[in-house]
């Protein structure tokens, strides 16, 4: 029986090429009329001018602005669908780009100042948002290229569910950069006189940009309901790092992994907004994956990437909000840009657009990494009676018992890490080479550079530990900064050939959740594969995403956060690298199954708070959770970007909480933005063994029971318990 | 002037082993043996790295289908396909 509350869509805001907000978006579809053009967003020389891009034109974007254009995409769509209701409790983004628009432009001109890139990290652009509209909860950014935003709507799916949150701003965005435009220019996905989904002569994607948000509610009271999201589906093809599985096996997956979730028969279904990018080969992998799912009944279909670009992390969210709209308006979009059908795809697409009731739409993305996500939204009245968000359900999420640990610092692995502490040494520093040399087969990582090689490493010491002999149900991976050194090469060559040429491989590598696709690959892991990317608290939300899982029925759950130190851009970009006297990198991962009587350690998410720079969150957070007696310790990670007020927070903290000793752990265990995930394996053995080899004198642990807080512009906590 | 000795052939050889970061050497690089496929275990994104780097030094593009399946049927023919097409001056 289905027993999930609901989840209604109560708001919607769209910027896209050709419409900047909803009412614009609702002629454009119907009367489509392609708006593609050169970019003006960057320069853009020689034959590379000749390729359309899906450029937004509003008047806000054209005056100069301190913030990067993605942030602003997305303040412009947010504002929209938050309208002068409420501020929402929690927000869940998908981004790929953050602010690398304006880093490409300071690196072109040389600018070494940290301040000029202070708005590069892909959770900036929700942070921004959070402090705008005064949110206070959780705070998510995911980035699983371009099924993004489509896996950000499955998450706060999720958050809303237990009743984690009530109110949740849900969605992505994505401006215009040379790394985008170039990259997909260089795999030769650029179509010369724009995308043509499903036509015969398709010849590749237009690069567009913009923001879509949903409005997610549980309880949306007195406010209109436009439609529910009736279930959501993510899986990962493990099959190749760019290329879709012919057959579209991991794409068939999700969508019946949806359609499961809601609780419907492909019948149900009455209209399909296909990935659709126009490239050859994802519109026939996705053709034949439709076929597995409907069988000869397939519903009405179109693309409207031939109207809006490929929006890339932003799509999943701009074509939930034509899903919502077609569900409203009784209207099937047309597959913009076709003339004449691929006869192999055997498909008949919506050719005008057309008006016919629809009770329920399935949204398809998918992404680099083969990360597949679907949505299924259909009307308020198609979901059947379920109980209320607000009764008998428990706001904290299931602790997990670590079935498994592995962690990489300066010192080695977890035994040699946990050893050096113990003897009173300090682990900073980078991960020696020799660490993650043979993390898989030499063919398997003759193209992978430093972070995926650490992160195969983790995940394949992890996974081995845990004796499993299948792989996990569930992947969730942080890292702040992704794949650093393959954007470095990438833009550098790039630079170096007037912007002519540059490696694709570096491009495809480049993508933060291409690790993870990696990991996936390695393991056979078709499960759903998670990436956040918010700057030091990404361990959590990953943690959080495998919670949330965990809690829905996954049995089994590979978390992991790790971060690869770039000698050029890590400076730049993260505060803790440029101020530390020792840089550092490396990262820890974990197999999670559900709490048992099996003795060991157990994780828990506890909470996410925002406000201030972590003070004051940090401090309501604790108000919220934490109970006298419960804990031996607080372990706190301490970012050095904060400074003085770091020293001002705990202070604070050593006011409000006397009883609980407070353990600063990023001097002895590095200042890296995934160190907590390092933290938090060193945590799982000291409440086992009863010391925590941490701070200036190992401490007794009597109670077996830490809280780990990680301090920053939101605070996040976890508790650590045998 | 035999395969083995085709100066062009065995900086072609360099390059590919460099740029694909093959677990052999240059030497080991049979001039003869298709380039697509089991053989070297190069795949689609190795393709459009040679396609970069091939336009990038030779100034030859390699842009569609039929021109990839001659210029990649072995290491011999990338490099006979280089000099058909390669500009008088380098770019």
């Amino acid at each position: 029986m289905n027993t999930r509350p609901k989840v209604f869509v109560t708001g919607l805001g769209v910027i896209c090429a050709g419409a900047s907000d909803i009412a614009e978006l609702r002629r454009l579809l119907l009367a489509p009329a392609r708006r593609f053009q050169s970019s003006t967003v960057f320069p853009v020389a020689g034959e590379s001018a000749a390729l359309p891009v899906a450029q937004v034109s509003a008047p806000d974007l054209a005056e100069a602005d301190v913030l990067p254009r993605t942030h602003r995409l997305a303040m412009l769509a947010a504002r929209q669908a938050i309208g002068d209701g409420p501020a929402p409790d929690a927000i869940v983004l998908g981004t790929t780009t953050g602010g690398i628009l304006t880093t490409e432009f300071a690196l072109q001109a040389g600018v070494t100042s940290p301040a000029a890139y202070r708005f590069h990290g892909l959770d900036t652009v929700a942070d921004y948002l959070a402090e705008t509209l005064g949110v206070r909860g959780p705070v998510l950014t995911i980035s699983t290229a371009c099924s993004s935003a489509a896996v950000a709507l499955s998450v706060a799916s999720a958050l809303l569910r237990p009743g984690l949150a009530r109110r949740v701003l849900a969605g992505g965005a994505d401006s215009l950069c040379r790394l985008t435009f170039h990259g997909f220019r260089q795999l030769q996905l650029v179509a010369a006189r724009g995308a043509t989904p499903l036509d015969v002569n398709r010849a590749g994607m237009t690069v567009g940009e913009g923001a879509g948000f949903l409005l997610l509610e549980s309880d949306p009271g007195g406010r209109s309901m436009l439609a529910q999201v009736a279930g959501t589906g993510l899986s990962c093809d493990a099959y190749h790092a760019t290329s879709p599985h012919p057959e579209g096996r991991g794409a068939a997956l999700a969508m019946q992994r949806a359609l499961a979730e809601a609780g419907f028969e492909p019948s149900a279904i009455d209209y399909i907004n296909l990935h659709g990018t126009g490239t050859v080969d994802n519109d026939a992998a996705e053709a034949r994956a439709i076929k597995q799912v409907f069988g000869d009944k397939v519903p009405a279909l179109s693309s409207t990437k031939g109207l809006t670009g490929h929006t890339l992390a932003a799509a999943g969210a701009i074509e939930g909000v034509i899903a919502v709209l077609s569900l409203t308006d009784g209207l099937l979009p047309a597959n913009t840009g076709l003339e004449t059908v691929d006869p192999k795809l055997d498909v008949a697409p919506v050719r005008q657009p057309t008006r016919s009731p629809v009770r329920a739409v399935l949204s398809n993305s998918f992404g680099f990494g083969g990360n597949n996500a679907c949505v299924v939204l259909c009307q308020p009245s198609q979901v059947n009676a379920v109980a209320d968000a607000r009764t008998d359900r428990p706001l904290a999420l299931p602790a997990l018992r670590v079935a498994a640990a592995a962690c990489l610092s300066a010192r080695g692995a977890l035994d040699d890490t946990w050893a050096a502490l113990v003897a009173a040494e300090k682990v900073a520093g980078f991960v020696p080479d020799a660490c993650f040399a043979k993390a898989a087969p030499a063919a398997f990582i003759r193209r992978l550079k430093r972070l995926p090689r650490l992160m195969l490493a983790l995940a394949q010491t992890a996974h081995t530990a845990s004796g499993r002999s299948t792989p996990p149900d569930l992947l969730a991976v942080g890292t702040a900064w992704g794949p650093l050194a393959e954007t470095q090469d990438f833009l550098r060559k790039l630079s170096e050939t007037g912007d002519q040429f540059s490696s694709p491989m570096d491009f495809i590598g480049s993508v933060h959740n291409a690790p993870a696709g990696q990991v996936a690959l390695l393991l056979g892991a078709q499960a759903p594969n998670l990436t956040c990317s918010a700057g030091d608290r990404s361990f959590e939300q990953a943690l959080l995403c495998a919670s949330l899982g965990m809690a829905a029925g996954a049995r089994s759950a590979l978390v992991m956060a790790a971060e690869a130190y770039d000698a050029q851009l890590s400076p730049l970009l993260d505060a803790a690298a440029a101020t530390s006297p020792l840089a550092s990198d490396g990262g820890a991962a974990f197999v999670l199954v559900p709490d048992d009587d099996v003795p060991g350690a157990r994780v828990r998410w506890l909470g996410e708070s925002g406000g201030g720079d972590g003070g004051t969150g940090a401090i309501a957070l604790l108000a919220a959770i934490v109970a006298p007696d419960r804990y031996d310790a607080i372990a706190v990670s301490v970012p050095a970007a904060l400074g003085a007020a770091a020293d001002e927070t705990l202070a604070r903290l050593a006011g409000t909480l006397p009883d609980y000793p407070l353990v600063p752990y990023r001097d002895d265990l590095g200042q890296h933005a995934s160190v907590s995930a390092t933290a938090t394996a060193i945590a799982a053995r000291a409440v086992c063994e009863g010391v925590l080899p941490l701070g200036p004198i190992p401490l007794a642990l009597p109670r077996r029971r830490l809280l780990l807080l990680q301090l920053g512009r939101h605070a996040t906590a976890i508790e650590v318990f045998a | 002037m035999t395969e083995q000795t085709d100066p062009l052939v065995a900086e072609l050889a360099r390059k590919l082993v460099e740029t694909l970061g093959l677990d052999m050497t240059a030497e080991a690089v049979d001039p003869a043996v298709p380039l697509i496929g089991a053989g070297l275990g190069i795949d689609s994104i190795d393709t459009l790295e040679l396609v970069v780097m091939i336009e990038k030094d030779y100034g030859v593009k390699i842009d569609n289908r039929a021109a990839g399946v001659e210029a990649f049927a072995s290491l011999a023919a990338l490099a006979d396909f280089i000099r058909q097409r390669r500009p008088a001056s380098p770019p």
